[in-house]
């Protein structure tokens, strides 16, 4: 298991210097003299090497550059809206494994049945829809039109400020949600079918097991190893999504500033955003590993 | 074996169940009764597809979707299972009625503790406190003879051999005691040695909790000598049922005899050139009613009033029953033997002659050799010559994944094949059988040796010389259904070969395919269809095609009939001896089933831990095998012994070697160590045993085996090689147990 974790922890490290390496050499890349804004005046005869040294050398003692436009320092642009982001996709990916697990599981459990159909369909439904439409149809019915919720976002700061706004919260984790949920429940549904297929299941049901005991003690655990895969490399797509569901609720978290630092050419903000996007995507995928290895003993447990 | 039956402890009475799926009613059990008493075990055969498992289903009532108990009572110890509730049910289920499954690597749920799932029963019916349930897990594991059972209890499957896996799996199954185990197809999945090993543990703990046991199987050796009685299924419905013995030396069913005469073993009772018996067609689809007996169409005895009218189930003995109009051995020889023609041979004159090869017989092997007309000449270059073969795998360790070790796959391997001969390779499971099999195909690069094959070493070719002249060897995979591509049609997989090398126009593709279609004995319009649509057999069928269409002089096959049922098995060794007579095809011949490769070989190499232990000829060899593990192997088989001789069934546990190994009387080779003690986990191959590999399981080896590795070397026939510091000397053979020295040639 140590070492397991240990080799999964170096990949991670390796992937994350990878992303430095592109991120930088796509600035670089850029016209313009980016670099030279990003790194001072004195870069502009240097190697990329050297540049890019120097860089990431900054980077790791924690300074990420500063913006010109907004004059603020790109660290507490960061510090002010990554908890913002990690509520919202933190939230909308435990309320989507708390629905869609269950909601996989019944469907493969209760397979062709009337249930199976009609959950299927939800699921296409959300799962086929940009998560902008599904947020302005939202929108639109549940703030416009009845005032169950407010169309916006929660404006106010941190973690417990964004926490303390339910009211204004729940559509952008809503539409954040909904998407999640159909990905992780059409999984969770082919994985259970898979696992109820297993010659265990039958096994188990021979043993006298109660069917609900059979599902919960065998079928469960065994297709959820896909599935803790699966939301650990779908932690990107989550944040793009996030990406996207900030911008319509004006919600100013990581999406909402990299949207604004791209448009405006900000390329500090830029980088030292895609740099931080790029060190989640490598966590969540170390994280997966963690999960798996948790679940699976066939992963921690090697033959002796 | 135990006493006299006591009452039934189940009793099955015109049982019907049908699966019901797209508007379509299976008659998987049409009709099927049956009793079992305490302490006594019914075996049920048949080929796949003919209601066996389903049976056993309906006892538990643990059916596939679709499937329902049309009619008929299933009572157990008085009762009626099939008028309980669910709820009821499971109260039944692993408390009274156990049951064993066929893979033991897919039975075990691979997140959960080998140790719960032992005592899930337990803490089901019992409502055993974790302490309870943990101590009872490893008193059930100690049962069953697994070593240190306190740690396996808190490991999981995937740390346990296959082996180690059932015994877990029958510990599971028995943990409450049960009346009733059903074990179904429990070593189908195993190696010999491991088959024997489960089939004697089944025997004695049913004697020791006098428990009732079903053993569902379709191969006949493992019924022989382990089961009172036996209930014959075709067609979903029982066609013979008597004592063991009985049936084993007087068939009545004309299948029970059909059975019987496709197995490799019966092959001495008939002339070699004929092949071995098969039952033509295939079992009935179960879904359309016709009158009259189910058989008819695949019967060599069969007459126009069989077609017309169902025969019932009875017998002019008591206690031996059968549904034939015309049973075997009391009429039908004269009509029959017209009728069948060149597979009725065996109708009348060899039944009575039905005496294992094991036991007499030289009958096939001597006239197999004049039947291949293959001169012996010991001067010829072979065609394949394989010398020093060695192959390693590295494993990856530590954080960075560097070589830590490697697995020994193939060790200094070398053999030679003549042209138009079969090599035969035995062993158990990771012995290194099909990385051989990789090497001289291609599919791997070895790390030492040469691989001479029509003059020139392939191991020194580069990749790219070798996909020049790889059409002169084809491979033929275990998995037909596995290595045939779902999405391409026949026509389209045939001819892939052929586009690939380049060796004919591609307006000649199509004459290749039918003309090779026909030659594997297909129909022309095969082309058209998707591998799914074939049966096991058929898919087997085209993989040989496949291989055959490049007209190559060599086929490694690897388990090719390992997946099929006996009759379909016979269809393709006898094609593919057919086919080795019309082309001088040269085979490379993979199998962990003896009397295969005996039946197929000309030479047998016996493999164990990627070493060759012992080649020669195959007669030899099998009659007097010079190394321990061959003998063991052996020994291990199954014995199918049929005919009037044998009145009683072997008793359980006592090994073919008194009949095989020269007949001595003496009950020979006993099993490994390990087999009937608690078992010794086998040697990990990447950290083989010093000196000779087999050191650690033999039970003749001394300390010169653990510091000297044996040579292979000239034994008691020309052409026989030995590696063993005491190889079994031809006359002792028999004696091996018995003697207290070994010989030292």
């Amino acid at each position: 298991m140590t070492v397991y974790l240990a080799r999964r922890a170096l990949q991670a490290v390796a992937v994350v210097l990878l992303v430095t390496l592109i991120v930088f050499g796509l600035v670089r890349l850029a016209p313009g003299g980016v670099t030279t804004a990003v790194l001072g005046s004195g870069s502009a005869h240097q190697q990329f090497l050297a540049q890019y040294l120097t860089w990431l050398g900054r980077v790791l003692s924690g300074n990420l550059g500063r913006s010109a436009r907004l004059n603020e320092s790109v660290g507490a642009l960061l510090a002010a809206s990554l908890p913002r982001t990690l509520v919202l996709t933190g939230v909308s990916t435990l309320i989507a494994l708390l629905v869609a697990v269950p909601v996989g599981l019944l469907q493969a459990v209760r397979r062709s049945s009337t249930v199976d159909h009609v959950l299927r369909g939800l699921t296409y439904l959300c799962y086929g829809m940009p998560p902008f439409v599904l947020g302005s149809v939202l929108i639109l019915y549940f703030a416009v039109d009845w005032h169950f919720f407010g169309a916006e976002g929660p404006q106010a700061a941190g973690i417990g400020g964004v926490l303390a706004d339910p009211r204004d919260l729940t559509l952008p984790v809503l539409t954040l949600a909904l998407v999640t949920i159909a990905i992780f429940a059409r999984y969770m549904r082919s994985s259970a079918l898979d696992s109820l297929d297993q010659e265990y299941v039958q096994a188990a049901r021979a043993r006298g097991g109660g069917e609900r005991r059979v599902i919960v003690s065998h079928v469960l655990r065994n297709s959820l190893v896909p599935v803790v895969t699966l939301i650990g490399l779908s932690l990107p797509q989550i944040v793009g999504g996030a990406l996207v569901v900030e911008i319509l609720f004006n919600f100013q978290g990581m999406g909402w500033q990299i949207w604004q630092a791209a448009v405006n050419h900000d390329v500090p903000v830029t980088l030292g955003f895609t740099l931080v996007i790029g060190v989640a995507a490598a966590v969540g995928s170390l994280l997966a590993d963690i999960g798996y290895a948790i679940l699976d003993p066939r992963v921690r447990i090697s033959r002796p | 074996m135990s006493g006299p039956p006591s009452g039934p402890v189940l009793e099955i009475t015109g049982l019907h169940t049908e699966i019901r799926r797209n508007g379509a009613a299976v008659r998987a059990v049409d009709g099927v009764s049956l009793t079992v008493a305490a302490g006594e075990c019914l075996g049920l055969v048949g080929e796949s597809g003919c209601g066996k498992t389903m049976t056993a289903r309906s006892v538990m009532r643990l059916l596939p979707a679709g499937g329902v108990i049309t009619a008929g009572s299933v009572v157990l110890a008085g009762t009626e299972l099939t008028a309980l509730s669910e709820r009821n049910m499971q109260t039944i289920r692993g408390n009274d009625v156990g049951m064993v499954f066929q893979d033991p690597s897919s039975s075990l749920d691979p997140t959960m503790q080998v140790g719960r799932q032992i005592a899930e029963s337990v803490v089901v019916h019992r409502g055993a406190s974790r302490a309870v349930a943990t101590a009872r897990a490893i008193e059930m594991l100690s049962l069953v003879k697994i070593a240190d059972p306190e740690r396996v209890a808190r490991g999981y499957p995937h740390q346990l051999s296959g082996g180690m896996r059932q015994r877990a799996m029958i510990a599971a199954a028995l943990a409450c005691e049960p009346r009733l185990l059903i074990a179904d197809e429990p070593t189908t999945a195993l190696d010999v040695t491991t088959q024997r090993d489960i089939l004697d543990l089944i025997g004695d703990l049913r004697a020791a909790l006098g428990m009732a046991v079903i053993l569902v199987t379709h191969d006949l050796g493992v019924i022989a000598g382990r089961t009172e009685r036996v209930a014959v299924m075709y067609g979903g419905r029982i066609v013979e049922q008597a004592a063991t013995s009985a049936v084993f030396a007087r068939p009545r069913h004309p299948y029970t005899e059909a059975l019987f005469e496709a197995l490799p073993e019966m092959a001495s009772s008939r002339l070699a050139s004929r092949g071995l018996y098969s039952i033509p067609g295939r079992p009935p689809d179960l879904v359309t009613r016709s009158p009259g007996c189910s058989f008819a169409q695949r019967c060599r005895y069969v007459r126009d009033w069989c077609a017309t009218h169902e025969p019932a189930l009875d017998g002019d003995h008591p206690g031996h029953s059968y549904a034939c109009f015309f049973p075997v051995g009391v009429m039908g020889q004269g009509g029959a033997d017209g009728q069948g023609g060149a597979d009725g041979q065996g109708g009348a004159g060899g039944r009575n002659t039905l005496i294992s090869a094991w036991v007499s017989g030289r009958g096939r092997q001597a006239a197999g050799r004049e039947a291949t007309a293959v001169p012996a000449d010991p001067a010829a270059e072979p065609l394949l010559r394989v010398s020093g073969l060695v192959k390693d795998y590295p494993v990856a360790g530590g954080v960075l994944g560097r070589r830590s070790g490697a697995v020994s796959a193939v060790a200094d391997v070398s053999f030679e094949l003549l042209a138009g001969q079969t090599f035969g390779l035995v062993g158990e499971s990771g012995s290194g059988k099909t990385t051989l099999a990789r090497l001289l195909v291609g599919l791997e690069r070895p790390d030492a040796g040469a691989i001479v094959f029509d003059g020139a070493d392939l191991a020194a070719m580069s990749a790219r010389q070798r996909r020049q002249r790889r059409s002169g060897i084809q491979l033929m995979f275990q998995d037909s259904f596995a290595s045939l591509d779902p999405r391409m049609r026949v026509r389209s997989i045939l001819s892939e070969p052929l586009a690939i090398h380049k060796t004919v126009r591609r307006r000649g593709y199509r004459r290749q395919v039918l003309r090779i279609l026909d030659e594997v004995g297909l129909p022309a319009d095969a082309e058209n269809q998707y591998a799914r649509a074939f049966s096991g057999g058929q898919r087997q069928r085209l993989a040989l095609a496949r291989a055959l269409i490049q007209r190559p002089a060599l086929i490694v096959a690897d388990e090719p009939v390992s997946a099929l049922d006996v009759s379909v098995q016979a269809q393709i060794l006898n094609l593919m001896r057919k086919l080795q007579r019309q082309y001088e095809l040269s085979y490379l011949f993979i199998s962990h089933d003896l009397s295969v490769i005996r039946y197929m070989a000309d030479t047998i190499g016996v493999m164990y831990l990627g070493k060759l232990v012992e080649t020669g000829p195959a007669q030899e060899i099998c009659t007097a095998p010079g190394h321990p593990y061959t003998a063991s192997l052996i020994a291990a088989v199954p014995a199918v012994v049929t005919g009037p001789e044998v009145t009683q069934p072997r008793p359980a546990g006592t090994l073919l070697a008194g009949t095989l190994l020269a007949g001595t009387g003496q009950p020979g080779m006993t099993a490994l160590p390990g087999a009937s003690g608690p078992p010794v986990a086998g040697p990990d191959p990447a950290h083989p045993p010093s000196g000779c590999r087999f050191r650690v399981r033999c039970a003749f080896a001394r300390d010169v085996c653990a510091e000297q590795e044996p040579a292979l070397r000239p034994h008691a026939v020309p052409g026989q090689l030995v590696a063993c510091h005491f190889p079994l000397g031809p006359a002792a053979a028999g004696q091996v147990a018995g003697r207290t020295a070994p010989s030292i040639a």
